[in-house]
């Protein structure tokens, strides 16, 4: 099906450029910008500025230079590049204090891209920043690896592919591909017939058990609990909605009261300030004693090295990423340390056991009585007389838990700063206002001067179950403070927020503030279609980190299970990738050669056409066309005129006409059609007769 | 012994292996449809820096433990073995015929024509090389054949092969180059280059039947008479042409002692190496040719008859360069 054309339309090339033109700078440019844009947040204000401006400084030099033709195009020298990496590599180790980390290197690699784009010439230059570029769209994830970012990151891919057809491009058919819509859509091809290979490397690729080099340091603190507590400094509790964690229950999950999620345990007191001391981390967790239950974790990255566990972890949580053997432990008063911070989202199962109450080490006790004699003076004297009134501990504890709930205190988010010398006996007899850090506080304080060892236990209290999806979500504004005292030698929880305000505990934080309260929009949210559209979102969040962040050496195990792969004989995973894309492979060029030939079908019944009707005594003339050609037939068989006619004006249009896909899948179906009305030759030779 | 049978036995597949690797032998004939045998494909420069850099990417991933790192990673590792196919494809069921081969002057270039054509889908940045490193990059467009000419330096008079031609493509993003071994048994024909300053046609007989008799193409104008095949270009009367009157070749008087001429190798002194008898010799071919005389050739070995016209002279001139290997 060859259309001899003697000339040819053969398009002579221009030389394979060395040097980079115009369409290739644009293209680096643009490709460079997308790649920055999605970290320029995580890079100092300078970083960003800098670095973006020196591609925009090149670009314009572009257009500049093709403004004014005759001049010669603007050069910068290559030392004062040099110089200027030097530079850009000192102001970061001055804005950073080091420069040999995660965060100065993703910097440093963001300003490096602007000042090699500013100098390159050559193609080589520009495969150089095609790579940097690619590299770039990873890093974002360093820092954060929400859906977003992974949507910010695709323009990237783009350009990057869009740069390659641009760099390769050298007729005019490869030019066609580097224009920006063309390209796009190229990409979009590339990205859709490459996916398979892509799942099943995502799938079967073998995560690390242990990092190979050392993870970054801790950069910035965000959650609403800290390992220090001074209730009475603050002055108001700003409320955050973001959230700590969800988890998945295997089971139903508790009920409210029981949904304390454990954290740091504060056991020292200077008489204004709780904090917590992390030497103790020679625990053991608790064999699961009476009922447990079992669930999945998935923490958002806090910067800290804690993990939650639900009341009493009963085992200690088994952790898929990248974790030697010690780097998760658990202290003698239960709270569950990592050796690093938590700087991405973390899936853990654990399992813990549903008391409010466990035995107590001999060792405990000394440490939990300390209190500074001086501070707090009428606070001591209030102990100093329960004890006389209430020998009984239990007494003790029911009788300031009871003034707690009888006298007029309340429960606010906003108590004011109080007195700043002695801040417990500020809350407890002047200011009487506070949130669960003043009653906690106070409580313990109280119980530590009657000679009961007290300690204050942080964590997160309550989350609501998303009912899209059947899953706990705890936010920062759940953080809560509640105290642990030693009663008949167990450590028993109380909550001394709950006998000022039940609400807190059993309904969670909005329910237990007057309407009037600023709460963040979501914690306030109770029902409507809004709250319902907040669960669906917060479902998709949850999903993408459970099944696509959240995808882990465990879950590939699993996957190795489902497929009865060895994990430990990793060729057996590598005999299957390759099988896999060989059969990818296979697959995609049997599929483009199908689309192929279905495009060459209208050919392959117009040459059917050809020697059917030479056969029954029509042969082609070699300057018929096919109008021309069909019009004979269908004078000299009137019968078929119809179908001769269909076939011969679909064909001409099929083989001349410039048409899209979908009209085209529609003439070859005409074509088709029309010719299975036609009779075999030799009925249509006696035809002529009849 | 048997050890030596077995190599011998080896060695003919040895051969067919090396040739179907390497195609070093001209025995595609009249032509090949490229197909997944004859195509080979290896990273680019480009496609291996990007490789490394998928690599780099991959560590990284595995060291953070970055889940999307991963997936942007394999996205495009799939896009660059999507892109592998792709450049495969565009090379996969091209056409490539040997279409003309040229003559010249050894000294000079050789025109050669490859026909290429794609089927119904266009092939882009289509990439010829030749053996002597030349490339030539061209689209070839869907459902048109489409003819591919270059040229290939001639030092030396006799036969110049084609050789083997280089077919490659790295679109569309250059990170794969795709490419195939042509090898037709098209030769063009260098002939010797004249001698500069010759010495004038030898003159009278050279041998006695090297006259017929009747012939009319002598130096003066005598009249015109049919035009029949093979009759010098330039002596068409162009102007009865023109006139519409047909076609007719000017015919000569015979003028004294310029008759045809018999070009004997032998008859040149011994003093002239081969190669500058040959020269000779072609020069005064192109002398005949322009006086407008029939000429002879002998060779030893060779001897064509006397005549005139394209044909003659080409065959002539043909037997003067694959006179004996050259130099």
């Amino acid at each position: 099906m060859i259309a001899l054309r003697r000339s040819g339309r053969r398009k002579v090339a221009r030389k394979p450029a060395e040097s980079l033109g115009p369409l290739q700078i644009r293209w680096l440019g643009a490709m460079l910008v997308a790649a920055q844009l999605p970290q320029a947040l995580d890079v100092p204000v300078w970083v960003a500025a800098f670095g973006i401006a020196l591609v925009a400084l090149r670009l314009w030099l572009l257009s500049r230079d093709r403004v004014r033709p005759g001049a010669s195009p603007a050069r910068i020298p290559s030392w004062a590049l040099v110089v200027f990496a030097i530079g850009a590599a000192l102001l970061i180790r001055a804005s950073y204090g080091y420069l040999a980390g995660r965060d100065p290197s993703v910097a440093f690699l963001f300003i490096l891209v602007g000042i090699k784009f500013l100098e390159a010439r050559s193609m080589r230059d520009g495969t150089l920043l095609v790579c940097l570029g690619a590299f770039l769209g990873i890093t974002p994830f360093l820092f954060r690896q929400s859906p977003l970012s992974a949507l910010a990151v695709l323009p990237a891919l783009v350009m990057v592919c869009g740069t390659l057809a641009s760099l390769a491009a050298r007729t005019p058919q490869s030019l066609s591909i580097a224009a920006p819509r063309a390209a796009v859509a190229l990409t979009g091809r590339l990205l859709v017939q490459g996916l398979p290979l892509a799942a099943m490397l995502f799938l079967l690729f073998p995560r690390l058990a242990t990092p190979l080099w050392g993870l970054p340091h801790a950069s910035r603190a965000t959650t609403g609990l800290s390992d220090t507590m001074s209730p009475g400094m603050i002055a108001e509790l700003t409320q955050e909605d973001a959230v700590a964690l969800r988890a998945d229950f295997d089971g139903p999950p508790p009920p409210p009261a029981q949904r304390y999620w454990r954290g740091p345990v504060l056991t020292r007191f200077d008489g204004a300030t709780w904090s917590s001391n992390y030497l103790r981390i020679d625990g053991a967790a608790l064999r699961g004693e009476g009922a447990t239950i079992s669930y999945t974790v998935t923490l958002e990255p806090n910067e800290r090295p804690w993990l939650f566990a639900l009341e009493l972890p009963a085992t200690l949580p088994r952790i898929a990423e990248q974790l030697s053997p010690g780097d998760l432990t658990i202290t003698r008063d239960q709270q569950l340390l990592l050796r690093r911070p938590v700087g991405q989202v973390m899936r853990y199962v654990a399992t813990s056991s549903l008391r409010d109450r466990h035995p107590v080490s001999e060792r405990d006790f000394a440490e939990n009585l300390r209190l500074p004699r001086i501070a707090n003076p009428r606070t001591l004297s209030l102990a100093r007389e329960l004890r006389e009134r209430h020998p009984d501990d239990r007494a003790l504890i029911a009788a300031v838990l009871a003034k707690f709930r009888n006298e007029d205190y309340t429960y606010t988010l906003a108590p004011g700063v109080v007195h700043r010398a002695d801040p417990v006996d500020g809350f407890l007899f002047d200011t009487r206002r506070g949130f669960c850090e003043h009653y906690a506080s106070a409580f313990a304080v109280l119980l530590r001067a009657a000679g009961i060892p007290a300690r204050i236990v942080t964590g997160y209290q309550g989350g609501e179950m998303n009912p899209r999806g059947q899953y706990l979500i705890v936010r920062q504004s759940d953080a809560h403070a509640w105290v642990e005292a030693v009663v008949d030698g167990h450590w028993q929880r109380f909550d001394p927020t709950g006998a000022v305000s039940p609400l807190r505990i059993e309904s969670g934080i909005s329910r237990a503030l007057p309407d009037a309260y600023e709460l963040p929009l979501f914690s306030r949210l109770t029902g409507g279609w809004l709250k319902d559209a907040q669960w669906v979102v917060d479902a998709m969040n949850h999903a993408w980190r459970r099944h696509l962040i959240g995808f882990d050496r465990s879950r590939q195990q699993a996957v190795f299970e489902a497929l009865h792969l060895d994990p430990a004989q990793p060729w057996q995973a590598a005999g299957i990738v390759m099988t896999g894309a060989a059969v990818w492979m296979l697959g995609l060029l049997g599929w483009l050669a199908w689309r192929r030939t279905k495009r060459e079908r209208g050919s392959a019944v117009w040459t059917h056409l050809c020697s059917r009707l030479a056969r029954a005594g029509l042969p082609r003339e070699p300057h018929e066309g096919p109008l021309a050609y069909s019009r004979r037939a269908a004078r000299r068989w009137p019968r078929f005129a119809i179908a001769f006619n269909a076939i011969g004006e679909s064909y001409a249009k099929l083989r001349y006409g410039a048409i899209g896909g979908s009209e085209r899948d529609a003439l070859v179906a005409t074509l088709e059609r029309a010719f299975d009305v036609l009779p075999p030759a030799g009925r249509l030779r006696g035809e002529t007769t009849g | 012994m048997s050890a030596s049978r077995a190599l011998g036995a080896l060695a003919p597949g040895f051969d067919r292996w090396k040739q179907r690797v390497l195609r070093h032998a001209a025995a595609d004939g009249r032509g090949l449809v490229l197909r997944h045998s004859r195509i080979y494909i290896l990273p680019t420069r480009r496609g291996l820096a990007l490789i490394a850099t998928i690599a780099t990417m991959l560590v990284t991933s595995l060291n953070y433990g970055l889940a999307l790192g991963f997936l942007v990673t394999f996205m495009l590792t799939g896009l660059v073995g999507a892109a592998l196919l792709h450049t495969f494809r565009n090379l996969a069921g091209l056409d490539v015929r040997p279409a003309s081969a040229g003559e010249t002057f050894a000294g000079g270039r050789v025109g050669f024509a490859l026909a290429l054509s794609g089927g119904s889908r266009t092939r882009a940045s289509i990439t010829l090389t030749t053996r002597d490193g030349t490339t030539d990059v061209v689209d070839i467009d869907a459902d048109t054949l489409s003819t591919l000419a270059f040229e290939l330096a001639a030092p030396v008079r006799g036969r110049v092969p084609l050789g083997r031609v280089t077919i490659a493509s790295d679109y569309p993003l250059g990170l794969w180059r795709g490419w195939a071994y042509a090898h037709f048994p098209l030769a063009g024909m260098a002939f010797p280059a004249p001698e500069s300053g010759a010495p004038p046609l030898p003159t009278g007989r050279a041998g006695a039947d090297s006259r017929a008799p009747g012939r009319d193409d002598e130096a003066d104008l005598s009249g015109l008479r049919g035009y029949q095949p093979g009759d010098p270009l330039q002596r068409i009367a162009w102007k009865a042409v023109a006139r519409g009157r047909g076609w007719y070749t000017k015919a000569f008087e015979s003028a004294g002692g310029a008759g045809a001429v018999t070009l004997d190798f032998a008859a040149l002194p011994d003093s002239l190496t081969v190669e500058e008898k040959l020269s000779r010799l072609v020069a005064w071919v192109l002398a005949c040719e322009r006086a407008g005389r029939p000429f002879a050739l002998a060779l030893p070995g060779v001897r064509i008859a006397e005549g005139q016209g394209r044909e003659h002279r080409r065959a002539v001139l043909q037997a003067l360069a694959l006179h004996g290997p050259p130099r």
